[in-house]
C-alpha cells in the first residue's frame, strides 16, 4: 500500500466579502498517494487554484485538517511553512516567475541559498537540474534571453533543484505554444518516473490526460475523481 | 541564511536600479557633507574663541570697581572711584595664590611730535604689565621699578601711536607731549591687534605713578583710583586667587554682606566659559540645519525603499514562495537600505574633509574636522539606514506571498 503524501479532510476556506461569507472551499476531502500523478480540472472560480495554494503551503485552511508529510500544517508557523515550501515543494508558474536580474544558474540555486546550502554544492545541484532540464547550455543567460519554453524549463529546474517530495505547476503550458507544451508535459513525465509526486492545475483536457488521475472542481467543490491509468511509478 | 549571503542578495537589488540608488545616497552624501562642514566651522569658531581669550593673558583675573548706586540709579560700572591704587598693592603682598599684578587707570589724551599729533589713550600701569597680558615690547624696554618709584616721565608706546608720531624715524630715545607734558619714549610694543574691548596698538604706556602725579589729576588726597586691576593667579590656583582677592577687598572696603560688593571680578575662565557658550549655541544651530538635511536624506532612502518594495511585489512573492523566511526578506531590504546609508555617510565624510579643508584655505576660516563628528556622521548614517529602512522592510516582509505573486 502507497503511503499518502497530501491528506485534506473537511477543508473550509472562507473569505470574508462583505455580509456573505464567500467560500472558496467547501467541506472538501482529498488524499494524494505519494509518487501519483494528479490533474486538477476546473473553471475559473471553481477554487483549483486556491486548493493549489494551500496543498503549497502558501495559505492556510479557514478549517479542516491538512496533513502534508505526516506533518500537521495547521500548528506550524509562517516560518516553519517557508521552510516547507523550500524543501517539500516545488513550484511551477504559468508566467515563470524567473527573477529577470539573475542569470538562469542563479535563479535554479535561489532555493538553495534559502535553504542555507554551501556555495560549491548549490552550484553543482543547480548545474545537475539544469541538466535534467535539458537547459546546461543556457545557464549563464537571462530570463530575457531565453524563449517562453526554456524560461518554463529554468522555472522547473529551480522546482526540482531541492528535491521536494511534491511538484506544483499552476498551468504550466498555458503560456506556451502547443509544441513546446508537449515537451514540457514529457519533463513531467519524466519526473514522476523518478518519484516526485506531481500535481497540475490545467483547463486543457489533453494536457490532463497525460496525468494518472483527474480531479474535477466546480464550486470549491470535488465533482468527480477519476483514475485514468494506474500509477506509473510505485517508489519503494 | 549566511550574512554573505543576504548581503549578496541586498547587493544585487541595489545594482539593479543603478541611477535611482545612486540619487538616494546623494542625499544622504550631502547630508553628511554639511554635517561634518558646519560642525568643523562651529568646531573652528570655538578654537578661535579660545586662542583669543588665550592672548589676553592666561589665567587672568580683572578687578574692577563696582557700580556706584545712586538713589538707585546705577551710575555704571567704573564710575565710583572704589578701587584704588593702594587695593592692588595689599592684593599683590596679601594673596598667595596671585602672582603679579598690574593696575591699569587710562584716559585719552591729545599727543604731540613735531608736527604730528594724534589723539590717544594713555595708560599708566605697573612694569608687570607686559608679563601679565603677555603683550611685550618689540625695541626698546618697558619701563621698569625705578621709573615707577621715581614717576619717570617715560612711555612705551604702541604700534598704532608709532605710525601716528614717527612715521619715518625711529621713535626709541626721542620725546613727545603728552597733554603739554614731556615724556621720553623708551620702547615700542608689539603688534597686538584689536580684542573684543580695545585696540591694544592705540595705546601709550606710561608709569601709573607718573600718571597720578602728572596727567590724571589725581593724587593721595582725592585717592588713587584705578580702573582696573589685572591680577595673574598661580597656575591652577585661579578659584583661590579669587577667593582670597574677594575676601581681600571686602575687608578693606568693609563690606558686610556679597550684594554690597563694590568691586566686580571676573576671570579669564569666565569669559571663556561665555566664549564657549556663545560658541556652542552657534554650533549647535550649524548642526542643527545640517541634521534637517540628513533627516531629508533619510526620508529620501524610506521613500526609495517604499516605491522599490512595490515595486519588486512580485520578486518577494516569489522569493517567498521558494521558502524566503520573514527575516531573510526584513533583512534584504534593511540591508539594501543600510548599504546605501552607509555609502552615502562614507562619500559625504570624504567631500565633508575636502569641503572643510577648502574652507579653511580659502575663507581663512578655521574648520576644524574632529574624530567624534566623523564617528558621529557614520553612526547617524548607519542609524538613518536602519530607521528609515525598517518599515519599506516590514512592509516587504509581512507581503502576503499569494498576493504577491498576483500582483503584475
Amino acid at each position: 500500500m502507497v503511503e499518502n503524501v497530501v491528506e485534506l479532510s473537511a477543508i473550509n476556506r472562507v473569505y470574508e466579502m462583505g455580509e456573505e461569507p464567500l467560500y472558496a472551499l467547501k467541506d472538501l476531502t482529498l488524499s494524494i498517494e505519494n509518487g501519483d500523478y494528479v490533474a486538477i480540472m476546473g473553471q475559473s472560480g471553481s477554487g483549483k487554484s486556491t486548493l493549489m495554494n494551500l496543498i503549497g503551503c502558501l495559505d492556510r485552511p479557514t478549517s479542516g485538517r491538512y496533513i502534508l508529510n505526516h506533518k500537521d500544517v495547521f500548528e506550524l508557523t509562517d516560518d516553519e511553512l517557508a521552510s516547507i515550501r523550500n524543501t517539500t515543494i516545488g513550484f511551477v508558474f504559468q508566467q515563470f516567475n524567473l527573477l529577470s536580474s539573475m542569470t538562469a544558474i542563479e535563479n535554479v540555486m535561489l532555493p538553495l541559498v534559502y535553504a542555507g546550502v554551501e556555495k560549491e554544492q548549490r552550484i553543482m545541484r543547480a548545474q545537475f537540474a539544469l541538466q535534467q532540464v535539458g537547459l546546461d547550455q543556457r545557464r549563464y543567460h537571462r530570463p530575457t534571453q531565453l524563449s517562453g519554453g526554456q524560461q518554463q524549463r529554468v522555472s522547473i529546474a529551480r522546482a526540482i533543484v531541492n528535491k521536494p517530495r511534491i511538484l506544483l505547476a499552476d498551468e504550466p503550458t498555458g503560456a506556451l505554444d502547443s509544441h513546446t507544451a508537449t515537451e514540457i508535459m514529457a519533463l513531467f513525465d519524466e519526473l514522476v518516473e523518478q518519484g516526485i509526486t506531481v500535481i497540475l492545475v490545467t483547463h486543457d483536457g489533453e494536457v490532463a490526460n497525460r496525468a494518472s488521475r483527474i480531479v474535477r472542481m466546480r464550486d470549491g467543490q470535488i465533482t468527480s475523481d477519476s483514475r485514468i491509468r494506474s500509477q506509473k511509478n510505485t517508489p519503494a | 541564511m549566511g550574512a554573505r549571503e543576504l548581503f549578496k542578495i541586498a547587493w544585487q537589488g541595489i545594482l539593479s536600479n543603478k541611477l535611482r540608488s545612486s540619487l538616494t545616497v546623494l542625499g544622504i552624501v550631502i547630508g553628511i557633507a554639511s554635517v561634518i562642514t558646519l560642525m568643523g566651522i562651529g568646531e573652528g569658531a570655538k578654537k578661535e574663541a579660545e586662542k583669543q581669550v588665550q592672548s589676553l593673558g592666561v589665567n587672568l583675573i580683572y578687578v574692577r570697581p563696582g557700580a556706584a548706586s545712586n538713589a538707585s540709579i546705577s551710575q555704571g560700572q567704573g564710575t565710583a572711584p572704589t578701587l584704588t591704587y593702594e587695593d592692588a598693592k595689599a592684593i599683590k603682598e596679601t594673596c598667595p595664590s596671585v602672582d603679579e599684578v598690574a593696575a591699569q587707570y587710562n584716559s585719552a589724551f591729545q599727543v604731540q611730535q613735531g608736527e604730528y599729533n594724534t589723539s590717544t589713550t594713555v595708560l599708566g600701569t605697573d612694569p608687570a604689565y607686559p608679563e601679565v597680558r603677555n603683550f611685550h615690547p618689540a625695541r626698546g624696554r618697558f619701563f621698569n621699578a625705578d621709573d615707577m618709584k621715581e614717576c619717570r616721565r617715560v612711555c612705551t608706546i604702541g604700534d598704532t601711536v608709532r605710525e601716528d608720531l614717527f612715521p619715518d624715524e625711529s621713535p626709541v630715545g626721542k620725546q613727545i607731549l603728552i597733554r603739554g607734558e614731556l615724556f621720553q619714549v623708551i620702547g615700542v610694543m608689539e603688534k597686538k591687534g584689536a580684542n573684543q574691548m580695545t585696540d591694544m596698538d592705540d595705546q601709550i604706556f606710561i608709569p601709573i605713578t607718573t600718571g597720578y602725579s602728572t596727567l590724571f589729576g589725581l593724587n593721595t588726597v582725592t585717592g588713587q583710583a584705578v580702573k582696573m586691576v589685572l591680577a595673574r593667579a598661580k597656575d591652577g590656583q585661579d578659584l583661590q586667587a579669587q577667593f582670597q582677592i574677594t575676601n581681600l577687598l571686602r575687608l578693606r572696603h568693609g563690606v558686610k554682606t556679597p550684594d554690597q560688593d563694590d568691586f566686580q571680578i571676573r576671570t579669564q575662565m569666565d569669559i571663556m566659559q561665555t566664549a564657549q557658550s556663545i560658541t556652542g549655541v552657534f554650533s549647535l544651530l550649524l548642526g542643527a540645519t545640517a541634521g534637517i538635511s540628513l533627516v531629508v536624506g533619510g526620508i529620501g532612502i524610506m521613500n526609495i525603499m517604499l516605491v522599490s518594495v512595490t515595486e519588486r511585489t512580485r520578486e518577494i512573492g516569489i522569493r517567498k514562495a521558494i521558502g524566503a523566511k520573514f527575516g531573510d526578506i526584513l533583512w534584504q531590504f534593511v540591508l539594501e537600505a543600510i548599504i546605501l546609508s552607509l555609502t552615502g555617510g562614507l562619500l559625504g565624510i570624504t567631500l565633508g574633509m575636502i569641503g572643510s579643508d577648502w574652507i579653511g584655505r580659502f575663507a581663512k576660516w578655521t574648520c576644524i574636522v574632529t574624530p567624534f563628528s566623523i564617528i558621529l556622521a557614520f553612526a547617524v548614517s548607519l542609524a538613518i539606514g536602519l530607521f528609515f529602512g525598517i518599515y519599506p522592510a516590514r512592509k516587504a516582509a509581512l507581503l502576503d506571498p499569494i498576493v504577491a505573486l498576483r500582483t503584475e
